[in-house]
C-alpha cells in the first residue's frame, strides 16, 4: 500500500523539527548556551545536510543508472571524495574549507567517471559491474588515503578510521558553511531530473525513443550526486548505506515516482542520520560510536536482502 | 484538435537514402533506399541475424547510419533532438522491463513525455485513458507493472507508444509475448492506427504473422533487402527459400499466403 505523499512529507518534516529540538537539549555535557550553539547546533545542521544529501544522492544514482543497489559509498564515489579532500589537505589546504570541498568533488567526479564508464555495455550501465567497479575504486582510494595519512603531517590529523567510518563529532559552523553551498546547488540540479528519471526506468533505449535526453539527465543526476556527497564526505567522512536504504524504504511507502521520492528521501535521510547520531553520542556514554559504523551495522544486512531481491527480479546474473 | 505533427502534402513520414551500417570490418546493413507511404503497414521479415531489427533501429534513428540519411517528414533525423524525434515516431522494442514498480497508468503516461510543455499536453489524461482502454487494460490501470505477466506488460508498452500519438509507429517483435487473443488485438490495433493515417512498421519472426493488414513486405537477408513488395509478390516459395536458406512451401488459405517448411503440418513459427 502506498500512502499519500504530502502527508508523509508533513509528518517527516514535523518529526525532523522535533528531533532537532530534542538533540539540542539532550547530551552528556551540561546544557549551556555555549554547548548548544557551538557544539550541538552545528552538529545537528551537519547531520541534516549530510543525511539528506546522501539519501537524495542514492535515489539519483539508483534512478539514473537503473540500478536498485547503487549507493554513493558502495560504488566508490565517497571514497573518491575522501581521497580528494585528504590530497588537498596534504598539499596545504585546511580541513573544512571550500578548497577541501572542491577537491573532494573532483575526487568524487573521477570515481563516478571511472565506475560508470567501466559498467556501461551496449550503451547501458550494468547493475553488478557497477558495484564491482565500486569495490575496486574503494580499495584504491582507501589505500591511497592510508598512504597520505601516514606520510603527511597535515593529513595525519585525521585517522583512516575517521574517513572510513564517518563521524559528526568534529562538526563546526565552518564545516557546515563548507558543505551547505554544494548541497544547495546539488539539490537545485536534482530538481531538474524527476520526470526524466521516471521515464528512464524504461531503460536507455526505450526512454530515448520516448523523447528522454538520456545522456543529459544522467550527467545532471551524477553531477548532483557528486555535489551532494563530496563536500559532506570532506568534513565528516564516509557514511555508507544511507543512500541505499532510505530511497528503498521511501519507495515502499509512497511509490517510485522521483519527484516525491527525492523530497521525502531528503527529509527521511536527514531524520535518520540525525536520530542515529543523537543516539550514538548518548547510548555508549562516555565513548561515542561513529555514525558511519551505526549505518553500516544496519545497512549491510539490509543490503543482502536487496541483493537477493534484485537478483531474483533480474532472473540472476553471471 | 489533432496533436500529432501533420505531414505536409504527401511527404513521406520516413525515407531512407543510401542508409548503411558498418561496425568494424563487418557490414550489418548494406546501403538501403526506402520510402514509406503515409498510412501504410509494412512488415519486415528475415532469418535471425538478417538485419531486420537493425534496420528498424536505423529507421527509428536509435542507431546512426554509417552512411546515408534518414528523413522523417523530409527532415534529417540526425539533426533532431530526442524530443523532436519522439514526436515523429514511437518505437516499441523487444525488451520491456521497468526498473522500479511504477503503476500501469504511470508507464502509459510516459508516452506523453515528448509532448510536455506543448498545447498537446492539455489532452494527456484523455489520451492516456484512451490508450489504456484500447489495449483492454482498464482493470489493470492501478496495478504495478512489475507484477504483470509478459503479455500484459507488452500491452502496457503498446498502450504507451500509442499514447505517444506519432505519425510513425515502429514495432519490434511486438507479438512475442502475446497469446492468440492478444495477437488478434494487436492486428486490430495496427489496422485501426493505419486507418487513422499512422504509418506502421512491424518486425516479426513469424512469417505468417505479417499477412492480415500488411501493404508491403520487406524481406531481409544478410543485411540486405532481399525482396520488397506487396505480400502476394514477395511471399513466394522462390524468394523465401532463398532468403531463409531452406526450402519452404507457400499455400493459399482463404486468400492469405501461408508459409511452412515442407513436411510441417500446421503453420507456425518457422524461423524463430
Amino acid at each position: 500500500m502506498t500512502l499519500r505523499w504530502p502527508w508523509v512529507t508533513a509528518v517527516l518534516a514535523l518529526t525532523l523539527i522535533l528531533a532537532a529540538a530534542a538533540a539540542l537539549l539532550i547530551g552528556v555535557a551540561a546544557t549551556s548556551p555555549e554547548v548548544v550553539w557551538n557544539i550541538r547546533a552545528p552538529r545537528i545542521a551537519m547531520a541534516v545536510i549530510v543525511g539528506g544529501g546522501l539519501a537524495v544522492a542514492g535515489a539519483l544514482m539508483q534512478g539514473s543508472l537503473g540500478n536498485p543497489l547503487a549507493d554513493p559509498a558502495l560504488v566508490g564515489v565517497s571514497g573518491g571524495a575522501a581521497l580528494g579532500a585528504v590530497a588537498a589537505v596534504a598539499l596545504g589546504a585546511a580541513f573544512n574549507t571550500g578548497l577541501a570541498s572542491i577537491a573532494a568533488c573532483l575526487g568524487a567526479a573521477g570515481a563516478v567517471a571511472i565506475v560508470v564508464a567501466v559498467s556501461i555495455r551496449d550503451s547501458k550501465p550494468e547493475v553488478v559491474t557497477l558495484l564491482l567497479a565500486g569495490v575496486a575504486v574503494t580499495a584504491f582510494t582507501t589505500a591511497a588515503l592510508a598512504v597520505l595519512v601516514s606520510m603527511s603531517d597535515t593529513a595525519g590529523a585525521r585517522s583512516v578510521t575517521f574517513w572510513t567510518t564517518g563521524s559528526l563529532a568534529l562538526s563546526t559552523w565552518g564545516g557546515v558553511l563548507s558543505v551547505a553551498p554544494f548541497a544547495v546547488i546539488g539539490l537545485v540540479l536534482a530538481a531538474t531530473t524527476p520526470r526524466s528519471l521516471d521515464a528512464l526506468s524504461l531503460g536507455d533505449r526505450a526512454a530515448q525513443a520516448a523523447g528522454v535526453n538520456v545522456a543529459g539527465v544522467r550527467y545532471r543526476s551524477l553531477a548532483a550526486v557528486v555535489l551532494l556527497v563530496a563536500a559532506g564526505v570532506a568534513t565528516v567522512g564516509i557514511i555508507a548505506f544511507v543512500g541505499l536504504l532510505v530511497p528503498h524504504a521511501v519507495r515502499a511507502i509512497i511509490g517510485p515516482r522521483h519527484g516525491r521520492l527525492l523530497v521525502v528521501s531528503a527529509l527521511a535521510g536527514a531524520l535518520l542520520v540525525l536520530a542515529a547520531d543523537t543516539l550514538a553520542r548518548i547510548v555508549a556514554n562516555p565513548v561515542e560510536i561513529p555514525i558511519g559504523a551505526v549505518t553500516a551495522l544496519v545497512g549491510a544486512p539490509a543490503f543482502f536482502v536487496l541483493l537477493r531481491r534484485t537478483r531474483a527480479r533480474q532472473g540472476g546474473w553471471a | 484538435m489533432n496533436p500529432t505533427p501533420q505531414p505536409v502534402g504527401d511527404v513521406s513520414p520516413l525515407e531512407l537514402r543510401g542508409v548503411s551500417l558498418r561496425s568494424g570490418a563487418s557490414t550489418r546493413v548494406y546501403p538501403t533506399d526506402l520510402t514509406l507511404a503515409p498510412g501504410s503497414v509494412t512488415s519486415i521479415i528475415g532469418a535471425n541475424g538478417s538485419g531486420k531489427s537493425t534496420l528498424l533501429r536505423l529507421m527509428s534513428a536509435d542507431l546512426q547510419p554509417t552512411d546515408g540519411r534518414v528523413l522523417m517528414h523530409g527532415a534529417d533525423a540526425s539533426g533532431l533532438s530526442a524530443t523532436m524525434l519522439a514526436r515523429h515516431r514511437s518505437m516499441l522494442a523487444q525488451e520491456t522491463s521497468v526498473a522500479f514498480p511504477f503503476l500501469v497508468h504511470e508507464v502509459v503516461g510516459w508516452g506523453r513525455f515528448a509532448w510536455r510543455r506543448t498545447p498537446a499536453a492539455a489532452e494527456d489524461d484523455r489520451i492516456i485513458d484512451d490508450a489504456i482502454e484500447s489495449q483492454g487494460l482498464a482493470s489493470l490501470r492501478d496495478r504495478r507493472v512489475t507484477e504483470l505477466s509478459g503479455g500484459e506488460r507488452t500491452r502496457v508498452h503498446l498502450a504507451r507508444v500509442i499514447a505517444q500519438r506519432t505519425p510513425l509507429l515502429l514495432l519490434d517483435e511486438a507479438d512475442a509475448d502475446l497469446d492468440l487473443v492478444g495477437r488478434r488485438q494487436l492486428d486490430d490495433t495496427v489496422a485501426a492506427l493505419a486507418l487513422e493515417g499512422t504509418t506502421v512498421v512491424v518486425v516479426s519472426h513469424d512469417i505468417n504473422r505479417v499477412a492480415p493488414h500488411t501493404d508491403r513486405v520487406i524481406v531481409m537477408s544478410r543485411g540486405e533487402v532481399h525482396a520488397d513488395g506487396q505480400p502476394a509478390q514477395v511471399l513466394t516459395e522462390e524468394i523465401l527459400s532463398k532468403a531463409f536458406g531452406t526450402a519452404v512451401e507457400v499455400s493459399d488459405e482463404a486468400g492469405r499466403p501461408i508459409v511452412r517448411l515442407p513436411g510441417a503440418r500446421p503453420p507456425g513459427q518457422m524461423c524463430g
